[in-house]
């Protein structure tokens, strides 16, 4: 009842950060219970089987980080129902228990839905094209899927719980965020970038089509070999940790000199915006870019292509985006007080306007090089 | 309507009628600051101090009354307007102080002056010189959020002086300081206000503080009372203003 009534004070981004938690809990859902099915229908291949459930890794991770992302911005946005809670005597563990549960219960809600729907189908409604996903007419153990469909909330529950921030400040006295990067946080990414890049050359050198032991990869993707993928993965994982560092120079250079308040303004900002904005940034721009190079071997071929990893892929990019979206919001809501002081000044709106603009369209060129490098290196690497 | 505003009154205001979302804050104010003077306007929180100060600075349009700035009318303003006369004649610093995070102590006082069309290098000149007069100059490179409050405040206070504005308006500049702070605030504040011959609009809550002023006025309930200035209808020579003032060391 907590819950119900704390939703109907929601705002259309609360409500809609609701909704996604549940729909994308439902998604995962329906993938461990098809998993689930496939297991009972066919229960002679293990590894099949084990894969199969491997694959529901990513849209869990997705779900995961989104809860997250969501739970951290939560007291930001929400000062004033913090305030009021710690006021009436909730500490910091019984906060963070709130927050993870209404996430739980999001959670709980799709997966649960999910399961009502596989119950339904498995008395034979669709008809024989389902059977072999659904399990049908083999007897459904009841701890299966009870302990599949728990592991939903649970995760993205420890996922919020463990990023609810609290630190003991007065009420409206946020604690300052640290801004800059230090030296290990970019020497990581620049040496994974370098590694990747060496790799990636060794892998597309002439007569390297000659090594022997080609990866065949899921889904239709076709061929690669173990230095190209594995350069990939260390090009593409040095690019998102750099995203945030990129930004933060991309701000300085925008600022450099002897800057208008217009090229001040958005600079400045971007520049304390990076270290909070980089990691959402990076993980929709590094899923966008797999999906982008992998797209054209769905699209390509009618016969191999498979629903589930469009659904999949779809899944990731909402979570990712929805993340993106919740940051923005959060970082909104802790730079009222400068938006403020600066209309205060007599600054005309337009040219805050103009400075949010002109920081979009620097973070926006950060993330074509990031992912245009990240895509090109993915569809070079593949064949 | 037909009453110009005196010639010698650099702000003035008659009638001033303002509710927040129903709230009422003012219930009809009148005052006339004169050109080169510290005005103060006392009174308890919530009599009114802030909203006035609001409503004088261009910040809050008024529901009722007249606000004249220079023998213009600042009520008939717009948006756009009223922007402008804040950011090219006023100066502002709150009981907060509300810097821009992400922008260094010197980018922050630079700042109006940027936005008033000043070159770079004046603005960060003056910038410097600012904070140094309010001895921060060593901070000039360091951004507020690694700043003690009251080191925060004197930038507030730099940003408000740095483009020397006709008026300066102080709301409650001492709240989150300490006593020896406030006085060297409050001491910069009145010096660089007769030096430069500024207005100094400053409300307080403390009474202690209306000696640094020329005048004082107390706000009580949206009201003004006790040492009011009487609004002149008629331009009054400088030599009767007296008549019209309470002396701050009589309060």
């Amino acid at each position: 009842m907590f819950y119900l009534r704390l939703a109907r004070g929601y705002r259309a981004l609360d409500l809609g950060r609701w909704l996604l938690t549940a729909l994308a809990g439902a998604v995962v859902a329906a993938f461990l219970l098809r998993a689930l099915g496939r297991a009972m229908s066919d229960p002679v291949a293990g590894s099949d089987a084990l894969v199969r459930l491997l694959w529901c890794l990513p849209p869990l991770a997705a779900v995961a980080w989104f809860a997250a992302v969501a739970a951290r911005a939560l007291p930001a946005r929400r000062a004033e129902r913090i305030t009021g809670l710690t006021t009436a005597g909730a500490g910091a563990a019984r906060i963070r228990a709130l927050i993870a549960g209404e996430v739980a219960l999001a959670c709980g809600t799709g997966a649960g839905l999910t399961l009502l729907l596989f119950l339904i189908l498995r008395n034979d409604i669709a008809g024989p094209a389902l059977a072999d996903e659904l399990g049908m007419g083999v007897a459904l153990p009841a701890a299966a899927p009870v302990a599949l469909l728990a592991l939903v909330p649970l995760t993205a529950g420890l996922a919020a719980a463990g990023a609810v921030p609290h630190a003991e400040t007065l009420p409206g006295r946020p604690r300052p965020e640290p801004t800059g990067f230090g030296p290990w946080r970019l020497a990581l990414p620049i040496g994974l970038v370098v590694l990747g890049l060496a790799l990636e050359l060794i892998a597309l050198r002439p007569g390297a089509a000659a090594d022997g032991r080609p990866i065949h990869l899921p889904a239709g993707l076709g061929t690669t070999s173990t230095a190209a993928l594995g350069g990939w993965a260390a090009c593409a994982l040095g690019l998102a940790l750099l995203t945030g560092p990129l930004l933060g120079w991309a701000g300085r250079l925008l600022a450099v000199g002897r800057p208008t308040p217009l090229r001040l303004l958005a600079g400045r900002g971007l520049t304390a915006q990076a270290r909070r904005l980089g990691a959402p940034l990076a993980v929709l721009t590094l899923a966008l870019a797999m999906v982008l190079t992998t797209i054209r071997y769905w699209l390509g071929e009618p016969g191999s292509a498979d629903v589930l990893p469009a659904i999949e892929a779809g899944l990731v990019l909402g979570c990712a985006a929805g993340a993106v979206a919740v940051r923005l919001a959060e970082l909104r809501t802790a730079r009222r007080g400068g938006c403020e002081a600066l209309l205060r000044l007599g600054t005309a709106p337009r040219l805050l306007v103009g400075a949010v603009v002109l920081r979009t369209l620097m973070a926006g060129t950060v993330l074509l090089v990031t992912g245009g490098a990240t895509a090109a290196l993915a569809a070079a690497g593949l064949r | 309507m037909a009453a110009a505003p005196p010639d010698n009154d650099v702000l003035w205001a008659r009638g001033i009628v303002k509710s927040h979302h129903g709230t009422p804050a003012l219930r009809g104010v009148s005052l006339g600051v004169r050109e080169g003077e510290v005005l103060a306007v006392t009174g308890p929180r919530g009599s009114g101090k802030s909203t006035l100060l609001g409503c004088l600075s261009a910040l809050l349009p008024v529901d009722e009354g007249e606000v004249w700035f220079n023998s213009a009318p600042v009520h008939t303003l717009g948006r756009a307007g009223r922007e402008r006369l804040r950011r090219d004649r006023f100066g502002f610093v709150g009981s907060e102080p509300h810097l821009v995070p992400e922008l260094t102590a010197r980018e922050n006082v630079a700042l109006p002056l940027l936005l008033a069309g000043a070159g770079g290098k004046a603005a960060h000149t003056a910038a410097d010189e600012w904070l140094e007069r309010l001895d921060i100059g060593e901070l000039a490179k360091v951004r507020p959020d690694r700043l003690l409050q009251s080191q925060r405040q004197r930038i507030a206070v730099a940003r408000a002086l740095a483009p020397l504005p006709p008026v300066v308006f102080a709301d409650d500049p001492t709240a989150p300081l300490h006593r020896e702070t406030a006085d060297q605030v409050l001491r910069i504040l009145t010096s660089a206000a007769r030096s430069h011959q500024l207005t100094l609009v400053l409300a307080t809550h403390d009474p202690e503080l209306v000696r640094y002023a020329d005048r004082a006025v107390a706000l009580v309930d949206g009201r003004l009372t006790g040492p009011v200035a009487p609004v002149p209808r008629a331009p009054a020579a400088p030599g009767t203003a007296g008549t019209t003032a309470v002396p701050a060391a009589g309060h």
